[in-house]
């Protein structure tokens, strides 16, 4: 085995900053491929995009690193959404607002942490029905219509500050939170240790559960923080709105580096995995590919970056 | 060696998922000479029929075109989002015409900056309040609404019992179905209306409704749908269930299925719900040839379908849905 150790070394790099590998390709194919994407205004445009995708995607992280999931993340979306549009339109205090859907987020992910770790439910399942029930209840909280009429009350979130949407200060901001929170709390080892292995995290005393119900509620915070994101820039509420963001998220988590298994990843990483996911949207757009077309590209993107976190690495039995 | 390979494998895919990116012929537009000026389309989905026969339409259009400008499509999927992020990246290019046909008010904003930014924009069947647009190119549902209800109440001889099927509740063409209908029925007092449920402009919806109304032993005597989709829901129903054929009015015309139920007698009529991608890509063409259009509102006229006129619509709209 001694000769093949270069190439270990190389693969967990390249698993490691694969997202950046493909960032990487990417701009080199995209200096090929259209004049129009290194250009200033493409670049703020796509910040501006990154804002709502990578906030999910670092909500995410939290969630994957235990070793689970959150397919709801679109629905809980919408249904924060349309509270918040429907307190906007009511002329409620924005700060009051914005913190009255950050405590629903937190609650509703504590809940499906809850769920996941306390009845032992698998969160395939669980966030499957989260999805269902909450696109429901946004719907029916709405009304079945578009919250609208409350104009500009959240613009601040788009406008520039220092050259950059508040938007993103946002998204930076949480991200290094999030790493922080990773690699240097003891929420963030037991985090990882949850996820390397659940049986040894056990017997060494990890407190599973509140581990599991803190890492979904991290992801609820996030999806909130969206929500006010999506908000401010659709200037509406609408109980369609984020229909498979959950998936985007995923993605952006799976190609920064993580493992679907757990364990593995960070949030640097995945804020890489999410702006190459913009960017591929943002070149294929630029190439006027069918928007059907990129969807089937995400997909084998996602394949290709799931199945190089797999090599060499542990299998579920 | 396996980890070699098992690193090259990856490798070599991601080199070919990425070059394929650039050998991708399925773009949406006509692309064919860059020195033309770009006319930009931000479509708000392409899923339903009656969106089918608008893209087909457009782009048709647009070929006519090719020789004065290029044209590219991007469809959103009914995502607000997604449409604004579409329209903020299709302004990179820097059209000099804007189409949109909005998701809902959500794309305000951007559509707002690309005029800002000198893009003449035009909106299709969808509109947003303010005023930086230039155009409005769309049909007109509550004049649709009121020769429906014009047509029934002289079929019934201004007596009877009609059930309206509903769209989407909330949805602006439905108040304007339903609008239009309701206050040309106010010539007929002796007709009344039974508001049936929102069967969300869907034919299974539609169906589950009927069947549950016949169910219920109402008496009535025809059905007005707030499009044709729901009407073939209501006419499978009824057929199904053996109940006595009653007169089904839709609204759409934009299948050549429901063409063919009004041939068949199996529904009346319907009423053509026109498609704005034409008349628009005209606009647009006049524009870059320095006319601009004289109004910022082009209302399009409809067309009544019976089975008197069913051949001849089929042959004047060959790009109907299947």
């Amino acid at each position: 085995m001694a000769e093949a150790r270069p190439w270990n070394t190389a693969l967990r790099l390249l698993q490691r900053y694969q997202g950046l590998a493909g960032l990487a390709l990417l701009f080199i194919a995209a200096h090929f491929l259209s004049s129009d994407f290194f250009v200033a205004q493409n670049w703020v445009n796509i910040l501006k995009q990154l804002a709502i995708p990578g906030v999910l995607a670092i909500g995410m992280t939290f969630v994957v690193l235990t070793g689970g999931i959150d397919l709801s993340v679109g629905s809980h979306l919408a249904l924060l959404n349309v509270i918040l549009a429907t307190w906007a339109k009511h002329n409620a205090n924005i700060w009051l607002s914005c913190g009255y859907v950050i405590l629903w987020g937190v609650l509703i992910g504590a809940f499906l942490g809850w769920l996941v770790g306390r009845l032992r439910m698998q969160p395939f399942i669980v966030t499957l029905g989260a999805m269902v029930t909450l696109r429901g209840i946004a719907y029916v909280y709405s009304d079945r219509s578009i919250v609208s009429g409350f104009g500009d009350r959240f613009d601040a979130f788009e406008k520039p500050f220092l050259g950059l949407p508040i938007s993103g200060w946002i998204l930076i901001a949480l991200t290094l939170a999030a790493g922080l929170i990773l690699s240097k709390t003891v929420l963030g080892r037991r985090i990882y240790a949850l996820g390397g292995s659940e049986t040894a995290s056990t017997y060494s005393g990890v407190p599973v559960n509140r581990v599991r119900i803190a890492a979904y509620a991290m992801n609820g915070l996030c999806v909130a923080v969206a929500a006010i994101l999506f908000t401010a820039r659709s200037s509406s509420g609408t109980p369609s709105a984020g229909l498979g963001y959950e998936l985007d998220a995923i993605a952006a988590v799976v190609v920064g580096g993580a493992s679907l298994f757990g364990g593995v990843g960070d949030a640097f990483g995945t804020l890489v995995g999410a702006l190459f996911i913009v960017c591929v949207n943002n070149l294929l757009q630029l190439r006027s590919v069918d928007t059907n077309i990129a969807q089937a590209w995400k997909g084998v993107i996602i394949l290709l970056a799931v199945y190089m976190q797999t090599i060499g690495r542990k299998q579920p039995t | 060696m396996k980890n070699l390979r098992s690193y090259i494998v990856p490798s070599v895919l991601a080199v070919f998922a990425l070059s394929g990116c650039g050998s991708d012929k399925s773009t949406t537009g006509t692309a064919d000479n860059p020195n033309l000026p770009l006319v930009a389309f931000a479509q708000a989905n392409s899923q339903d029929p009656w969106r089918q026969v608008f893209d087909k339409d457009i782009k048709q259009a647009a070929d006519k075109h090719s020789s004065e400008f290029q044209f590219t499509e991007q469809e959103a999927g009914d995502d607000p989002k997604k449409q604004i992020d579409e329209i903020e990246t299709l302004m990179v290019k820097k059209p000099k015409v804007l189409l949109v046909s909005p998701v809902t008010e959500a794309s305000q904003k951007a559509i707002e900056d690309a005029h800002d930014a000198g893009a003449y924009v035009i909106l299709l069947d969808r509109s947003i309040p303010g005023n930086k647009w230039d155009v409005y190119v769309g049909g007109d549902n509550y004049t649709i609404g009121k020769m429906a209800a014009e047509f029934m109440g002289k079929k019934l001889n201004g007596k009877g019992i009609i059930l309206m099927i509903r769209g989407i509740a909330d949805a602006i063409p439905t108040k304007e179905r339903a609008g239009g209908f309701m206050d040309a029925m106010k010539q007929f007092p002796e007709i009344s209306v039974i508001q049936g449920d929102d069967c969300g402009y869907q034919r299974a919806k539609a169906q589950t409704f009927m069947e549950n109304f016949l169910q219920s032993k109402k008496p009535f005597d025809a059905v007005y749908a707030h499009n044709d989709e729901m009407a073939i829901g209501a006419y499978l129903a009824m057929s199904q269930a053996n109940a006595p054929a009653k007169m089904i009015v839709g609204i759409d015309g934009c299948q050549k299925e429901v063409v063919k139920d009004i041939k068949d007698g199996k529904i009346a009529a319907t009423f053509r719900y026109p498609q704005p991608g034409a008349p628009a890509i005209d606009i647009a063409a006049d524009y870059l040839k320095g006319k601009k259009h004289p109004s910022n509102k082009v209302l399009l006229p409809t067309e009544m379908v019976t089975k008197d006129n069913a051949e001849k619509y089929l042959q004047e709209h060959p790009n109907l849905a299947d």
